[in-house]
């Protein structure tokens, strides 16, 4: 970046460094407080202001930094300017495009380009705006433009025969000079299917400027292969593999030309998330030869694979190896079903890189081919072919990868629980055991065999499902913890665009935590993050989230929560972004091979399903690659659109109780555009949850009588619970009655607010056990109950009563008989009653829950106290054996750090975390509760 | 078995399982955008037959005269694919494309001080420690300017160390 740093708009770099320094790592109020002091010694510089807004904005200050940009840019605009560089320019654009004001930054480089004609750098600044913008005729001008100023040649995307034309005339002129320049050109030629000039120009005096001998030969490979020559692409795919034998892109491509497949070519990478191979993709590739030709080209391959593996002795090229087994999969696959040389291929490879940790996910494809047979004897040649007593780093590695094997195979979810038991018991042991290997590992490595340990707690997970003993879990979070005392590590950052590709284990979690501080601001770093990634489904989501998050935290104050609406004004731009059109368009881009197997999503656990003891490891296998295949984001989608709705019809509650009581006292009828807007809104969330509006009006209407059981509608049972306020929002100043009248009996739409609000909550505390005692405990779901639909209903009360209440000393006087609002108040005055007494209920159990620390541990630790042979425990004591034991064969460090081991410690974490959470929900509701009867003092004595 | 290829902006959505790593930085994806555009040679990634990134290495050449170099910026590999030498496959990668491609002097690499297994990788494959840089990460910790000399450097100039330690300040490039 040293150019950036420059005479800097006439600054000089060395008052300008800090500033970004202090940017770059995110001390934005130090940042802000030099870029104030170095404004007032250059008060009239564009770069100057250009960089405080780009503070600013970075602060989540957008009103701010958009007008001192737009200050800068009049600055600019100004004649008396003296410095007009690419730098002020560019750093507006980064602040401008931060703001979606793209049309002021491409302005900005308009009035500069056409102030200074012949500025390639601000050219090509304007040439990116229009890139940005989508403006795809100006990005030709321009490109056009710079080509004419220059001479160098340019892209033009769409416009392959163009491009193909400028860059040959470019050719005949000056020739080319750079490797990307002859990609460039190669890649125009490919795409008009032009493989034959391609192939000319590559083996031209052009073709020396591929710097790699390799890169050059996979290109040709590829444009024969293309042209359907395959022998000759099969040759040049042969030399690649002399010279590269560890290429396995380049093998597949070799066979693949050999059986003259067309070709698996990796043209354009997979948009989406890849998921492991699970049906066979080969297995479409139908070849035209006969099985006899097939049959030779396959002998020949397998001659070559093995002269390859002949020339190299380390254990560094894998690649001939594994292509052995390919070979005998397409032997297989070519009429050879039951060829014994599959599974030889396979016991081979083990022999010879089993101790690597990646051999199981290198053969991962091939394993699910076979059959149970064969499977198990494949695991028991691996197991005889080394000796388990023994002490090494390679042994250890194939202890693992046996254990590898059977993980990928899916052999666990078909053992007892006792099987399962000694397993995770011997993969500690093993741990343990191997742990002098590591005694000479700097403390910043991973650990030997630090993988058993991963396995370890995989199974004691799977056993709590399985029983639903609490001990195993919390063995397994044990076994984790003390993999990290023998290590040395810090927390690792999940930042810029692994937000987008790893916070999929942990967002979800957090949303709906009483921990709401902590969530916010990992939230606003998401949204900040947003480049090429506007079609991210997680950034329309979080989007939502961080309104729907803000509001709640400021749900206590009518005023805050709208200033909050107003700065996205009023939810409307969420509404638009969750059209049809915009959400079919959606891209999913988590990393979901970082799933453990027995989750593929968020929302499936494979473990919790009852244990079968019929079922084979096949038959499961079979269930987790079709899901896998086969899965469906629908329900995230419809979640995403539902909360994308939340807003607007949070601000559109609010607006129009208080108009509508306003309007009615009026006596006029200007509600319309409003209640127009509220009943699209609500068919749209209703369908979310997959009714209609009059069935969805049905079901809470079941529910607040007690006809329809909660359970039913459990899973979206919060989203429910915010229809019905909504529905209440909406009667009070829809002209129709909203809600089926039966007879002068029914209940109001206050009363079924209040029913199901109560009748949902009264269900999680009788539901809930200990929390202490029951992961997966109904905490999260208590806390939005809290803080999403009360706390939607007190703001449509709030708003209410600020509408109702008396303007001016006037209206005192008439009385209370001359009111017509009295019948609403007394409804609000019960909504209030039972809002407070049913948090009341919930805060009494709050501190049923809470209880002191030492009687807390007790009761955990005796989950693993347990006297039985079977149950959990076993674990907890070896590890605690382990640590306090003195083995000198550990080293000073390792030794050090197990001396600080403590199990008790551990569960003591556990049991602060719980008390933690306990503490926030119950603050929440502490001022809920406050809330609530400031509003029942107004209430009554507006009613008396 | 290893494809090597070019590193394209999908795998900056994959790359989780070699960046969860508290030796290895995430950095903004212009940052890594920029490389991709400028220094395409130099970055490159790792695929095993699953299809999964193993590792990656980012870099690109700088300098003036008899200091136009290499500079690795980032190498890293994710822990099921270590101890088989990929790092170093990479590394060989990146410094023949710096020799023979662009006729660089060396190549260089910052790394922390406490790094040991780092450094002592590096070592092996011939970098040695040309200064050291007080408090260059983040204001705190000292880095290690590690040299290879290149075909170009006939004497081996550029690896001759430097006997006192610089600042960040005189650091002639980012």
């Amino acid at each position: 970046m040293a150019s950036k740093f420059g005479l800097a708009g006439g600054i000089p770099e060395r008052r300008v460094r800090p500033i970004w320094d202090a940017v770059d790592s995110r001390q934005y109020k130090a940042a802000l407080k030099l870029c104030t002091a170095l404004l007032a010694k250059h008060p009239t510089s564009p770069y100057v202001l250009a960089l405080k807004g780009l503070i600013l904005e970075r602060m989540g200050k957008p009103d701010e930094a958009l007008s001192v940009c737009l200050n800068a840019k009049e600055l600019l605009y100004s004649d008396n300017i003296f410095h007009f560089d690419d730098l002020t320019l560019s750093t507006l654009q980064i602040v401008f495009q931060r703001l979606e004001r793209l049309d002021l930054a491409t302005s900005c480089y308009e009035y500069a380009c056409t102030k200074y004609p012949n500025n390639l750098e601000l050219m090509m600044g304007l040439f990116n705006c229009y890139v940005r913008e989508y403006s795809y005729v100006r990005q030709q001008q321009t490109a056009i433009k710079m080509y004419k100023t220059v001479g160098e040649e340019s892209g033009g995307e769409k416009l392959l025969p163009l491009a193909e034309a400028l860059l040959k005339k470019h050719i005949n002129s000056h020739s080319l000079h750079e490797p990307e320049a002859l990609a460039l050109y190669v890649s125009i030629l490919e795409q008009q299917s032009k493989y034959g000039a391609a192939l000319e120009v590559l083996s031209g005096d052009l073709g020396s400027l591929m710097g790699r001998e390799e890169d050059k030969l996979r290109l040709q490979g590829r444009l024969l292969a293309q042209e359907c020559n395959y022998t000759a692409a099969s040759e040049i795919f042969q030399k690649i593999l002399e010279s590269c034998p560890d290429d396995w892109e380049s093998f597949l491509h070799y066979l693949g030309c050999l059986l003259e497949h067309g070709m698996n070519l990796p043209k354009s990478r997979i948009s989406e998330t890849t998921l492991p191979l699970c049906v066979d993709a080969a297995l479409a590739l139908k070849t035209s030869l006969s099985e006899e030709l097939v049959e030779s080209r396959l002998a020949s391959a397998l001659s070559f694979v093995q002269t390859l593996q002949g020339n190299d002795t380390s254990d560094c090229v894998r690649g001939p190896h594994l292509a052995n087994i390919e070979i005998e999969r397409q032997r297989r696959l070519n009429g050879n079903p039951t060829d014994r040389k599959f599974i030889e291929a396979l016991v081979n490879y083990f022999h010879r890189f089993g101790h690597l940790s990646c051999a199981a996910s290198d053969v991962e494809r091939y394993l699910h081919m076979l059959s149970s047979d064969e499977i198990t004897e494949l695991l028991d040649t691996i197991s005889r072919s080394f000796d388990a007593s023994s002490l090494s780093v390679k042994v250890l590695g194939f202890t693992i990868t046996t254990y590898k094997v059977q993980e990928l195979l899916g052999i666990f979810f078909s053992k007892s629980t006792t099987e399962l038991q000694s397993i995770a018991k011997g993969m500690v042991d093993t741990f343990y055991k191997n742990l002098p290997l590591s005694r000479d590992l700097d403390p910043q490595e991973s650990m030997h065999g630090e993988e058993l340990l991963c396995m370890a707690s995989s199974i004691l997970v799977q056993l709590f499902w399985r029983t639903r003993n609490l001990g195993y879990l919390i063995e397994a979070i044990m076994v984790l913890e003390f993999g990290l005392t023998v290590r040395k590590y810090v927390t690792l950052e999940v930042k810029n665009i692994l937000l987008e590709s790893a916070s999929h284990h942990i967002l979800p979690q957090m949303l709906s935590s009483p921990l709401l501080q902590q969530t916010a601001d990992l939230v606003i770093e998401f949204v900040q993050f947003k480049e090429r990634l506007q079609h991210s489904m997680q950034y329309l989501s979080v989007r939502s989230d961080s309104i729907i998050l803000s509001l709640k935290q400021k749900a206590e104050s009518l005023e805050e929560m709208e200033s909050i609406l107003e700065n996205v004004n009023y939810g409307v731009r969420l509404v638009e972004l969750s059209k049809e059109d915009n959400m079919k368009h959606l891209t999913f881009n988590e990393d979901r091979q970082a799933r453990p197997w027995w989750t593929p999503t968020a929302s499936v656990n494979f473990l919790s399903e009852p244990f079968d003891e019929a079922s084979t490891s096949a038959c499961f296998r079979a269930k987790a690659c079709e899901h896998k295949s086969t899965e469906n984001n629908d329900p995230k989608i419809k979640e995403t659109q539902r909360k994308s709705l939340l807003p607007r019809l949070v601000y559109l509650s609010m607006h129009g109780c208080a108009s509508s009581l306003r309007e009615t006292e009026l006596n006029g009828s200007g509600l319309d555009t409003d209640a127009a807007e509220m009943k699209p809104l609500l068919e749209k969330y209703a369908r979310s949850i997959g009714y209609s509006v009059d069935d969805a009006l049905s079901v809470i209407l079941g529910m607040s009588s007690g006809k329809k059981s909660i359970k039913d509608f459990a899973p979206d049972i919060v989203s429910w619970m915010s229809f019905a306020v909504f529905i209440n929002a909406w009667n009070l100043w829809s002209n129709e009655s909203v809600i089926p009248k039966a007879d002068q009996s029914s209940p109001s739409s206050w009363q079924i607010v209040d029913s199901l609000v109560k009748i949902c909550i009264e269900e999680q505390l009788i539901d809930a056990n200990r929390i202490l005692t029951s992961p997966g405990n109904n905490i999260p779901v208590l806390v939005q109950m809290i803080t999403e639909p009360i706390s939607w209903h007190l703001v449509v009360i709030q708003s209410c009563m600020r509408s109702m209440a008396p303007q001016g000393k006037k209206k005192k006087k008439g009385g209370p008989s001359e009111r017509p609002n009295i019948p609403r108040l007394q409804a609000i005055q019960r909504s209030v009653q039972c809002m407070i007494d049913t948090l009341r209920s919930v805060q009494s159990w709050l501190s049923d829950q809470m209880r002191p620390e030492e009687q807390a541990l007790d009761i955990l630790l005796s989950y693993l106290q347990g006297a039985s042979e079977d149950g959990p425990g076993h674990i907890s004591c070896i590890l605690e054996e382990n640590s306090a034991r003195h083995n000198p064969e550990l080293g000073e460090r390792v030794a050090q750090s197990l001396e600080t081991w403590s199990s008790a410690g551990v569960v003591r974490r556990i049991v602060g975390a719980e008390r933690e959470l306990l503490v926030e929900l119950k603050k929440i509701c502490d001022s809920k509760l406050k809330l609530l009867g400031s509003l029942l003092v107004s209430l009554s004595s507006a009613l008396h | 078995m290893t494809t090597i290829r070019r590193f394209c902006c999908d795998d900056l959505l994959r790359f989780t399982s070699v960046n969860l790593d508290h030796l290895t930085e995430t950095f903004n994806m212009s940052f890594y955008m920029t490389y991709m555009a400028r220094w395409p040679d130099y970055f490159h990634a790792a695929v095993s037959p699953g299809d999964r990134v193993m590792g990656y290495i980012m870099g690109k050449v700088e300098g003036q005269g008899e200091s136009w170099h290499g500079h690795v910026t980032a190498v890293s590999v994710a822990s099921e694919f270590r101890r088989q030498k990929l790092a170093k496959k990479l590394m060989n990668l990146l410094e023949e494309i710096s020799d023979k491609m662009d006729k660089a002097y060396f190549v260089d690499l910052f790394v922390r001080a406490s790094n040991m297994p780092a450094i002592r990788m590096y070592e092996k494959l011939g970098y040695v420690v040309y200064r050291r840089v007080l408090r260059y990460y983040s204001g705190e910790e000292d880095g290690l300017d590690m040299r290879k000399a290149l075909s170009q450097d006939v004497e081996k100039k550029s690896i001759i160390p430097l006997k006192r330690p610089i600042t960040p300040d005189e650091l002639e490039y980012d």
